[in-house]
């Protein structure tokens, strides 16, 4: 059976509510195509994870999609502070997500263990403040402090995670899901390898042989894939390297629709709810901004050298 | 070359008080705005062989615009090696390489304790914020971390609301005590009104120079704990010429760095 859908069989096939999801990108290949999808379909209860989060992860709380957030940290950067975040934790709407707080540090590290099939990992980070203070829903499995058991001094462990599903987007795969990303990682390689199943969608399908020219660049092997969707632009307003440009302008507008529950609503309405795909989003962004506004974001061309494998 | 022209402003002159503490060859970790500025500045001055490291998996990149985000667009092209935040704060931070980590916050404290999670009780903010993100494993691993903050009592405070990031915690021995790499933790403060730094025998940071404009007593009235004061305090050395030809020509074409007075530093 083929793997390669629509982002709209992916998410309703393979994301179910109170399910613990993995969701790649650093401003860098953000999967904002699924997680509109996701919203549209209205899912409940979810357990959403990644290192550094931001105006993705706020929309998705602010939807009430989310019931618990395994964080570091989330901003809308340039922006200031995360809007629908705030409201969630300071006011309660639409409810208050249950939080678990970790660092830029141990969260990648806990994801990387989950890859490695490891119960747990130690880290340096955390000691002494109030980071290990404060428990969420994970309660005494947060961390467990133990004095090493090679040299007597205090070490911090933390749990691996093994999310039931990961979502990344990437610049190119082949029709059964080997994954191929160039640019600022994040924690996607790790993210995607921890959990249990991986949605990719991705700016072009490839064959593959073109996968096969450079596989030095492949993060997520096709057995680990269960959907591919081919969806160009899906990152926006984040970018992919050699595809598009952050849209800082777009940032300020979320930023202010977000500013109030009203505005946040008639963004989603605006830009979720009565958007069916990813195509319909663009052809909006057009509508709204201009031909002009849409290929000022298409990255210029600069290749390398290509690369030889051969022997 | 020693010149010191006096049409700066005040964010200019903390971007060089954050340059002036970076050494040639550095290894540096910084976020976007003031950190990349001084790590710039000094690296087009004094320190031509300090190089960056963006904990989103970048090293030594060559943007052509001024980077908005640790992830922006900009970081890629031209940069020597690309990987993740294991890579960065796994490999690098945390295997013992990085020299300066570069943080801010909206609180402060006397012993260079960091508060980015929230401001009133935790379970009940009355103003929540981003969270650690990379600061907290910076404050832990990096061997100086600077920190550059508005001077007010609410940022500089006695006590942080929550303690996101370690300074010295409670004083001297706490970082031993918490197995924290030796030689390790907070160096400098850098304000709008002053440059703290820290007394290895109590670990609280006092006054070490005054900005032009501003006097010893000001500060101590803007600072939220009895801040001591060291007895060779003199005034900070404004922007030299070439570190304000570097930084306005540069690096900041547009004035970019303006912004931060809209911010409050002034």
């Amino acid at each position: 059976m083929s793997k390669v859908m629509t982002i709209k069989e992916a998410v309703a096939a393979y994301i179910h509510n109170d399910d613990f999801v993995y969701i790649g990108g650093y401003i860098c290949r953000t999967p904002f195509s699924a997680i509109h999808e996701i919203i549209r379909q209205k899912k409940t209860g979810l357990t959403i994870t990644r290192g550094n989060a931001a105006d993705d992860f706020d929309m998705m709380i602010g939807a009430g999609v989310v019931r618990r957030f395994i964080s570091t940290f989330i901003s809308l950067g340039l922006y200031g502070l995360a809007r629908c975040y705030r409201r969630s934790l300071e006011k309660g709407i639409p409810h208050k997500i249950e939080v678990e707080e970790y660092t830029n540090l141990s969260l990648p590290m806990m994801l990387m263990a989950g890859a490695m099939g490891m119960p747990f990992v130690p880290v340096k980070d955390l000691m002494g403040t109030d980071l290990l203070k404060i428990k969420g829903f994970l309660g005494e499995n947060k961390y467990k402090l133990i004095d090493s058991p090679f040299d007597g001094k205090p070490v911090l462990l933390v749990p691996a995670l093994n999310p039931d599903v990961g979502i990344i987007h990437v610049q190119q795969a082949d029709e059964n899901g080997n994954a191929q990303i160039w640019g600022i990682g994040g924690d996607c390689k790790y993210g995607a390898n921890a959990s249990k199943k991986v949605i990719v969608s991705c700016e072009r399908i490839v064959s593959r042989e073109v996968i096969g020219k450079d596989p030095s660049r492949t993060i997520v092997p096709d057995f680990k894939v269960v959907a591919v969707v081919e969806e160009p632009f899906a990152s926006h307003p984040g970018y992919t390297p050699g595809f598009y440009d952050i849209d800082f302008g777009f940032g300020y507008l979320y930023k202010e629709a977000s500013g109030t529950e009203e505005g946040f609503q008639a963004f989603l309405k605006e830009w979720v709810y009565d958007i069916p795909d990813r195509a319909a989003y663009i052809q909006h962004f057009i509508d709204r901004f201009g031909y002009a506004g849409y290929k000022k974001l298409q990255a210029k061309f600069d290749y390398g050298y290509p690369v030889s494998y051969e022997y | 070359m020693n010149e010191h022209p006096n049409d700066y402003i005040k964010p200019e002159l903390m971007a060089c008080c954050g340059a002036r503490e970076i050494q040639d060859g550095d290894v540096v970790v910084v976020g976007t705005g003031f950190p990349t500025m001084s790590a710039n500045i000094a690296k087009h001055t004094h320190a031509p062989r300090a190089v960056m490291l963006q904990e989103s998996g970048v090293y030594d990149a060559r943007p052509r615009r001024p980077a908005l985000s640790v992830g922006d667009a900009c970081l890629n092209p031209g940069a020597a090696m690309i990987g993740g935040l294991v890579d960065v704060m796994g490999m690098f931070l945390q295997g013992g390489w990085v020299d300066v980590g570069f943080l801010s916050g909206s609180q402060v404290d006397r012993y260079g304790n960091i508060n980015t999670t929230c401001i009133g009780p935790y379970d009940h903010p009355r103003s929540r914020l981003p969270g650690s993100g990379g600061a907290n494993p910076i404050g832990t691993l990096a061997k100086r971390v600077l920190i550059i903050v508005q001077h007010n009592p609410r940022r500089l405070t006695a006590r942080v609301d929550f303690m996101t990031t370690p300074g010295y915690i409670d004083g001297p021995g706490a970082r031993e005590k918490w197995n924290m790499p030796p030689d390790t933790g907070p160096h400098v403060i850098v304000t709008n009104k002053a440059v703290l730094r820290f007394d290895p025998a109590t670990k609280e940071a006092y006054l070490a120079s005054y900005h032009p404009g501003h006097t010893i007593d000001e500060i101590r009235s803007f600072t939220g704990w009895d801040l001591q004061v060291a007895d060779d305090v003199c005034e900070t050395e404004p922007p030299r010429a070439e570190e304000l030809q570097v930084l306005r020509e540069v690096l900041d074409p547009h004035r970019m760095i303006k912004i931060y007075e809209g911010k409050g530093y002034v």
